[in-house]
């Protein structure tokens, strides 16, 4: 009933497929940005910033010297991002579609020279550095997928049910980004880029039996990225049993198990942790949501699982309310990318998944990701901004 | 147009909206419910298990030992004791982690500790590990300088781990009594084992939180101490004293004798069942429990198989922490006959003025069941002797037939009742059990033949500790006691633990029967086969034994021997009860292989020193005044005359070297005792002779020819054992071995047998 409602409002205020045209009446049509998720949004940072000094100051203390450098860093790369997030919000929706294909031009083309420029850490380039900083040119990959897609879908319209327009030129750019993925190699940003691609069409109204073929295909892709790669199969059995296994793998997620399991119902109470003294590698990045359930136990774990799911639920509220379908689209695929990174994250540290090297947004320590989490944040606050009051209610 | 493109866009909208209503559920319903599945599996049904994993990674646990309790002996003297010590460890990952030199801090502790420098430095190659431990028990002053090694240059790979270390003040001090710890601090021998579980006590630790590389956490002192309860002491029934007459007695028999397979002693107070003395030979110093003596050791070295070496090592351990007195079963001979004897009395089957009839043998036709004639020891026989001198004699045949009297059926349940069937439930470990004929094959009325032997002490196997504690039933008024070393245990609030257990068995025979025995036992010592146990002032009671090992003579090998003697003292009304026995002596001492000839004498020798440390009175009797002997009284500076009148007035002879008036010297020097008669020297105005001489062989002399020939090399004579003025005495040991130089003027002292009491009885 819902919907119809909405559909029938929709039909009203804009009898045209908005996207692109009348900047000026789009401009008119300006309200609020939604508060709620902005509010989730600032609640999930702050949680972040100060786990990252609860979990950080072990580390940081032995190996920096300082116990407060992560800390500091991220407040102000957080500081900076809450800004960048706010003046986002302020930007016109139509801009991002316009930007949608130069940001995947320049995306494929940094993915392009990373393995050429960029640091090699762990046996993978992955990294561009700054100076200052450094990104992952796979980060703005998946925003700009996303814009892309939108704008495609929205350009394609009813003739996504067709081979050719629906599921043809979303593939040639998915085997184009993971093929760029596949050099560094990237696996964990792969498997994004191309869960993102399928929630995209999905939306987008790709016919399902595409996904069918394309589902049986990415299991084949995925059998051969686990034979052929050594580290990706070490990864498979360190997740079945991860105690028989005596390398870094295992002993990674068994202490990311020791951290969650001691922390009980209650916890050890905020920086009580005791596995961040060097116990669990990655503690303020990959594995900080060990940290927090070992400090703050089931209870705070269901307290942040609880607000993230508000923060997606409240993101797709928002898509569906969205002025147009390029908005609509857009607010899905940044909140349905929100949504599998903490999926993908929690379940890895909870070893449901084979270990990848996925950050949880808004907690992980990194100053780039931070501040890209917060500028897609924007997008979809700019995006709130343009739906009309009365759609609100 | 609007509602042609309004019915596509309608189309193409509800299927955004509917499929965008399906990622809301799944990744913002679904996906967080399976989530937090998990983390309940995890953080609330796994808990425990990976909450105790976590913690023993992350703890730290420092051990605060508790301190073993002391043992005392009967005065409260320490017999053993524990103190602080350390092992020092090395942490190798820390050495690497540092970058400490594994050579210098491996020449450093090297010389500090003593331990080899090649050692430490293979064990520096480990870098995984944190504890590599270099040497344990390392006492306090050694573990102050690591300490300052350690401060001094900033090692943080050096460790120091608090432990303690057995002490034994006194060293082989009874030895296999009290035992030892292993390097783990658990009781492996004696009392240490078998009270291990009051004297260890309950190690205390510190529990701290630590870092992946060890070190304390930042911002958390968490602290977890539970306190150390330290360990009981225990105080022994054994005079530490006693134990040392004890001890010093027995090693000198071993030497004399040539003792094969060393020898026990029991000192007993008969009434209550406490020991006040318990020795074997060969001892070892507590110490030093892996170290053999110097006897084994040469053997030892002699061995070039490491096999080889290996089980004779373990051997000779074995053989020096073995408790004979309890653990080594014999064929106990005549001392058994004091049971036989007691028992017969008890039941009316014989009177004390029985007479029996020894004609040497008992034809086997008498005894059913016997092939061939029951041969006394002395083969001539001992002719018609009353019940007393029966025992005095040892006469095997008087006591066949006072077995007989008293019927096989009897003959057992006395056994059973003086606790021969059982361990005597003494408190230390190792006590064997005996060894019986069967009942039906004892109690066989066709065959007397066990029965006969077994009323002379044969054909059955006994520990010392049963035999001692069965004749101090029939001497201390017939009570079996429960022998014991233990007094009291008391924890470290002075709470009594465990008490002395002095408590009756049951009473076995009357004490008519037990005064009767005492008196008889009393005469076997004044004029019997037991005579050189003879202590002057003394009333002795006791009774010898010699036995050949019949199991292995039987196996071909050469004939073997244990000489014991059981003595108590005094006769009238027993304080100590003494049960020596000497296991294999040989022919090259020269002295007559015999209970009477070699552990008498023995026996008396430890009475004489311990009945006046107990503080019992020495009562002389006319005879043994005169046989006491004199102490030489200070005669330098008198006139010849009057130096002359002093000594002789002391009973003593005298000799004049020189024609001056007055005295310039004398042998032997004042205060040392001399047996009476014997000729003192004194120099008027000549030189008192310096210097050395051999000592003679004695062995064998009689006491006349002793003494003039110690005389004649300007020594002197003192003598104890059997009395001086019974008519055929021989030396059988003395102080100073043959041919080793003694000074001049120096007194002698020879144990004095009985020549007439030569025999295997």
């Amino acid at each position: 009933m819902a919907v119809r409602e909405y559909e029938t409002k929709r039909r009203g205020e804009a009898p045209e497929d908005a996207a692109g045209s009348g900047d000026g009446s789009i401009a008119a049509g300006r309200g609020h940005l939604d508060l709620p998720f902005l509010v989730l949004t600032l609640i999930m940072l702050a949680i972040g910033v100060v786990m990252i000094l609860s979990a950080s100051f072990a580390r940081a203390y032995y190996t920096q010297g300082d116990p407060m450098r992560y800390f500091m860093r991220q407040t102000g790369f957080a500081g900076l991002g809450v800004a960048l997030m706010l003046i986002t919000s302020r930007v016109r929706v139509s801009m991002f579609r316009r930007a949608a294909l130069p940001v995947m031009i320049l995306s494929i083309v940094l993915l392009a020279i990373v393995p050429v420029v960029g640091a090699k850490i762990n046996g993978a380039r992955r990294w561009i550095d700054l100076g200052v900083t450094t990104f992952q040119p796979s980060e703005i990959a998946k925003l700009a997928e996303i814009l892309l897609f939108s704008s495609m879908i929205c350009a394609f319209k009813k003739r996504m049910r067709t081979f050719k327009y629906g599921v043809a030129p979303f593939v040639v750019v998915v085997a184009l980004l993971v093929a760029l993925l596949y050099i560094e190699p990237h696996i964990s940003a792969s498997v994004i880029v191309v869960a993102i691609a399928a929630i995209m069409m999905f939306a987008g109204g790709t016919r399902l039996r595409w996904f069918a073929a394309c589902g049986a295909l990415l299991a084949g892709g995925a059998y051969l990225t686990v034979t052929r790669f050594a580290y990706a199969s070490e990864r498979i059995t360190a997740w079945l049993d991860p105690e028989s296994v005596s390398g870094d793998q295992g002993y990674q997620i068994i202490q990311s198990l020791y951290a969650i399991g001691s922390g009980g119902l209650f916890g050890l109470g905020l920086g009580q942790g005791r596995q961040k003294y060097l116990y669990l590698p990655m503690e303020h990045n990959d594995y900080i949501f060990s940290v927090y359930c070992e400090e703050l136990g089931f209870i705070g774990a269901i307290l942040v699982l609880a607000l993230f799911a508000m923060l997606i639920i409240r993101g797709y509220w928002l898509a569906l309310h969205a002025r147009d379908r390029f908005g609509s689209l857009v607010v899905t695929g940044i909140t349905s990318l929100l949504a599998l990174q903490v999926f993908l994250n929690i379940a890895v540290v909870t070893n449901m998944l084979p270990s990848t090297g996925i950050s949880l947004p808004f907690f992980s320590y990194g100053g780039t990701a931070l501040l890209l989490q917060l500028f897609e944040m924007g997008i979809i606050l700019a995006i709130s901004r343009e739906i009309p009051v009365s759609g609100t209610g | 147009m609007l509602v042609e493109r309004g019915g596509a866009e309608l189309k193409t909208n509800r299927v955004i909206l509917g499929r965008t209503f399906v990622l809301l559920a799944v990744c913002g319903v679904i996906a967080f419910a399976a989530l937090s599945v998990r983390l309940y599996d995890i953080q609330i049904r796994k808990h425990e298990y990976y909450e105790e994993r976590a913690v023993e990674q992350q703890t730290r646990q420092t051990t605060i030992a508790a301190s073993r309790g002391t043992i005392y002996d009967a005065n409260g003297k320490i017999l053993a004791m524990s103190a602080s010590a350390d092992t020092v460890f090395l942490s190798p990952y820390e050495m690497q982690l540092y970058g400490e030199d594994p050579e210098f801090v491996a020449s450093g502790l090297s010389e500090l500790l003593g331990v080899d420098k090649a050692s430490i430095l293979e064990k520096t190659l480990d870098t995984k590990s944190w504890y590599s431990t270099i040497k344990t028990k390392v006492e306090q002053e050694t573990a102050e300088q690591v300490r300052a090694f350690k401060e001094e240059h900033g090692l943080k790979s050096i460790h120091l781990e608090a432990d303690t270390k057995r002490y034994y003040p006194y060293g082989t001090l009874a030895c296999q009594v009290i035992g030892f710890v292993g390097d783990e601090n658990y009781g492996l021998e004696g009392l240490e084992a078998q009270f291990d579980s009051y004297l260890t006590g309950t190690n205390g630790a510190v529990v701290r939180l630590k870092t992946e590389r060890g070190t304390d956490l930042l911002f958390n002192d968490f602290e977890d101490y539970y306190d150390a309860s330290d360990g009981s002491d225990i105080t022994l029934t054994i005079d530490s004293n006693i134990q040392h007459y004890v001890e010093k007695y027995l090693a000198q028999a071993i030497a004399d004798y040539d003792i094969q397979n060393g020898g026990a002693c029991i000192a007993m107070d008969p009434k209550t069942g406490r020991i006040l003395a318990l020795a074997n030979e060969g001892k070892y110093d507590l110490n030093n429990y892996l170290e053999v003596s110097e006897k084994d050791r040469a053997e030892l070295d002699l061995i070039t198989d490491p096999e080889e070496y290996g089980t004779k090592l373990n051997e000779a351990l074995l053989r020096q922490w073995r408790n004979k007195a309890l653990s080594d079963t014999y064929e106990p001979g005549s001392v058994f006959k004091i049971i036989t004897l007691a028992m017969a009395l008890e039941e009316g089957v014989v009177h004390e003025d029985d007479t029996f009839y020894c004609g040497g043998a008992i034809p086997a036709e008498q005894i059913p069941g016997r092939t061939d004639p029951l041969k006394c020891w002395r083969s001539a026989g001992h002719g018609s002797q009353t019940l007393a001198q029966a025992m005095q004699n040892s006469c095997n045949v008087a006591l066949v037939n006072i077995g007989m009297r008293i019927g096989a059926e009897k003959f057992y349940e006395y056994i059973d009742a003086f606790g021969f069937f059982e361990r005597t439930g003494f408190d230390l470990p190792g006590e064997s059990g005996s060894i019986w004929w069967r009942d039906e094959v004892f109690l066989d009325a066709d065959n007397k033949s066990q029965l006969a032997a077994a009323s002379f002490g044969q054909t059955f196997n006994i520990t010392p500790i049963q035999l001692i504690t069965a004749v101090s039933a029939t001497v201390n008024g017939g009570y079996l006691v429960r022998p014991h070393v233990v007094e009291q245990i008391t924890d470290q609030s002075g709470q009594v633990l465990l008490s002395d257990d002095s408590a009756v068995v049951r009473q076995v025979i009357s004490s008519e029967t037990s005064s009767i025995v005492r008196d008889i036992l009393e005469r076997v010592v004044s004029e019997g086969t037991g005579v050189n146990a003879h202590v002057s002032g003394y009333r002795i009671g006791g009774k010898t034994g010699t036995t050949t090992k019949t199991s292995e003579e039987a196996e071909g090998k050469p004939k073997e021997y244990i000489v014991s003697f059981c003595g108590v003292a005094p006769a009238d009304d027993p304080e100590i009860i003494v049960l020596l026995l000497l296991d294999n002596p040989t022919n090259e001492s020269g002295i007559y292989i015999s209970g009477g000839a070699m552990a008498a004498p023995v026996v008396g020798g430890i009475l004489s020193d311990v009945l006046p440390y107990m503080g019992i009175r020495p009562q002389y009797t006319e005879d043994e005044v005169k046989e006491m002997n004199i102490q030489v009284k200070k005669v330098e500076g008198y006139t010849v005359s009057d130096a002359q009148a002093v000594l002789e007035s002391s009973g003593l002879a005298v000799r004049v070297v020189g024609g001056g008036d007055k005295v310039t010297g004398q042998l032997p020097a004042p205060g040392g005792t001399v047996s009476p008669g014997t000729r003192v020297i004194i120099y008027a105005d000549a030189e008192t002779p310096e210097g050395e001489v051999a000592a003679p062989d004695l062995g064998g002399k009689s006491y006349n020819a002793a003494k003039a020939q110690l005389e004649e090399l300007g020594l002197f004579i003192r003598s104890s054992g059997a009395p001086a003025s019974v008519g055929d005495v021989a030396v059988t040991t003395q102080s100073a071995p043959p041919d080793s130089s003694v000074k001049i003027g120096s007194i002698i002292d020879v144990v004095l047998i009985d020549r007439n009491t030569l025999g295997d009885y």
